[in-house]
């Protein structure tokens, strides 16, 4: 918090050519060092006020989380240590963060006036939508949907993969609000010349050219026209905050997280494959057959990402904890799959020679992540690894070492490890 | 203006092994930490953190070398160089990085000699083959 603060320079400057952070600055301190002034304390909770607030910059949003592990600043990618992922909702403070690109002015300000989405392309009525129209023409749902970045996990493939080294934790699960995809895709009526989506926000690409995207994913339409892709105005029973999406968000469960498209503005129904910023080249594309780690593949084998694989983290302990020889310790986790519900969870304190089954809880509802518990009792006093494995509806489980090396690092779900030392 | 890295290192890592000895018993291995699996049939494992490297705040704490400074302008144009510092990549692919940021992302194309320099920097510290 307090690097933050530091960080920002004092609110001295006539800044000729940079009027608008200078007024986001000079908001949001007057209204935070107002406060406190008036109540003549500190604001205890100021940084969780300003997750809400109008008027942030950039460089605020970390100071909103809480514990989480800052990959890069610009753009402003941060990963979630498994431990403060326990919550069965991810609040807030806790989600990841992965930016292609710069946040928009509207998002930062929280100022969604005028925001309209269009869907057009293969429809037979093109739409121009205000949120009001969304919020009042469609069935409002609420469902718990997990996110994970496609990359999770790349930090262990070898040789390494360019982009953001995630380890385990750009994962989160939170309750979202809004209404169907396919509701708003029928709505405008989806033509037999339908084969997939491309999703478009407002974010600024990071090079400033105002004539570049950031990113513009898609999915095929058949997984757009799936009842469980939402497209969400609320986080948590909140406005989807500023990081996160604000105003409006895609949420496409169980495929990698950048087909969720934040700060959505537009959904034009494709004739062919998307063909938007990052979903050519290497971008969210796995080798089309099996390749040796560095193998060099041609961009032409290379094939979309669709389902995210099957995975599991255990959340508590912390890794490291300590436990009393012979008595009973709760280890407790969840699961998830992009082919939807998890069949099973095993848990081994013996670097998977045996395997236990742990209790598994159901979904909330599709692709919301599930609880597994499993009380283990480590035998005698020195260091043990639990180690965890999800199972899939279609029986495909989670590997014990890291799965097709792939020149970008997408789909690692190795299983989960915390240590545990017996005393 | 050097400020080093390495001089806060030699305090740092001389206080924290006066720590180590009386929390030796404790100390929890990482079965997670970011480096390869041990299970995985890999060849070479690179040595992340092992060994402390000499960086230059003032270029955005990227590895003191050759091509240090012509690599942080080159970059910041569009990210910071905290990207740039989590990489461990083979040759080909810091060279496919390369075009993929010209024809792709709108980065300003320098002239040859300075586009040599920077590669080579990045092959040489940031590199998963040396």
């Amino acid at each position: 918090m307090s690097d933050r603060i530091q960080n920002e320079p004092t609110i001295d400057s006539e800044a000729g050519n940079s009027a608008e952070p200078t007024r986001r600055k000079f908001l949001k301190h007057t209204g935070l060092t107002a406060m406190g002034a008036y109540a003549g304390l500190a604001i205890p909770f100021g940084e969780n006020l300003a997750a809400f607030a109008q008027g942030m910059d950039e460089s605020d949003i970390m100071g909103t989380k809480e514990g989480l592990t800052l990959l890069g600043d610009r753009p402003l990618n941060a990963e979630t240590p498994a431990h403060l992922l326990d919550d069965d909702i991810t609040p807030y403070k806790h989600f990841f963060i992965r930016n292609n690109g710069g946040i928009p002015g509207t998002a930062l300000d929280m100022n969604a006036e005028g925001w309209t989405l269009t869907i057009d392309g293969e429809v037979d009525t093109p739409l121009e939508l205000s949120l009001a129209d969304l919020q009042e023409n469609f069935e409002v749902v609420t469902r718990r949907l997990v996110l994970e970045c496609g990359g999770n996990g790349r930090a262990y493939f070898n040789p390494g993969a360019s982009g953001n080294q995630w380890t385990t934790g750009a994962v989160g699960c939170a309750d979202w609000t809004g209404v169907r995809l396919s509701d708003v895709l029928n709505a405008a009526g989806v033509k037999d010349s339908a084969v997939y989506t491309g999703h478009y926000g407002n974010d600024p690409h990071l090079s400033g050219d105002p004539e570049k995207v950031a990113i513009s994913r898609g999915v095929p339409i058949e997984k757009a026209m799936e009842p469980d892709a939402i497209i969400a105005w609320e986080m948590n029973g909140e406005p989807v905050p500023a990081v996160h999406g604000f105003p409006l968000r895609l949420i496409v469960p169980g495929y990698p997280g950048s087909a969720s498209q934040k700060f959505l503005t537009r959904i034009s129904v494709r004739d062919q494959e998307h063909d938007g910023a990052k979903m050519t080249g290497y971008s969210y594309r796995l080798p089309a057959y099996p390749v040796a780690p560095g193998t060099e593949v041609p961009e032409e084998d290379m094939v979309v990402m669709t389902d995210m694989p099957v995975k599991s983290l255990i959340t508590f302990p912390q890794s490291g904890t300590q436990a009393s020889v012979g008595e009973a310790t709760e280890v407790r986790g969840h699961a998830w799959a992009g082919s939807g519900d998890i069949a099973s969870v095993d848990v081994s304190i013996d670097f998977g020679a045996t395997w236990t089954a742990a209790q598994l809880e159901p979904a909330m509802n599709k692709f919301a992540w599930q609880r597994f518990r499993a009380d283990l009792t480590l035998p005698q006093a020195g260091y043990y690894e639990v180690w965890a494995r999800a199972t899939d509806m279609n029986g495909v489980a989670q590997p014990p070492v890291v799965p097709g090396w792939n020149p970008r690092g997408y789909g690692n779900n190795m299983q989960h490890r915390i240590a545990m030392i017996a005393t | 203006m050097t400020k080093l890295k390495f001089i806060a290192c030699a305090s740092l890592c001389a206080g924290a092994a006066l720590v180590a000895v009386s929390a030796m018993a404790q100390q929890p291995f990482d079965p997670m930490r970011p480096a390869p699996n041990p299970l995985a049939p890999t060849l070479s494992a690179p040595q992340s953190g092992t060994t402390e490297i000499a960086t230059d705040p003032e270029l955005g704490d990227l590895p003191i070398g050759v091509g240090a400074e012509d690599t942080y302008y080159q970059c910041i144009a569009c990210h910071s160089t905290a990207i740039i510092r989590q990489q461990r990549l083979t040759d080909a692919r810091w060279d496919y990085l390369w075009d993929w940021m010209i024809t792709e992302q709108g980065m300003y194309e320098p002239d040859d000699e300075t586009k040599a320099i920077v590669l080579e920097y990045l092959k040489t510290h940031f590199s998963s083959e040396r």
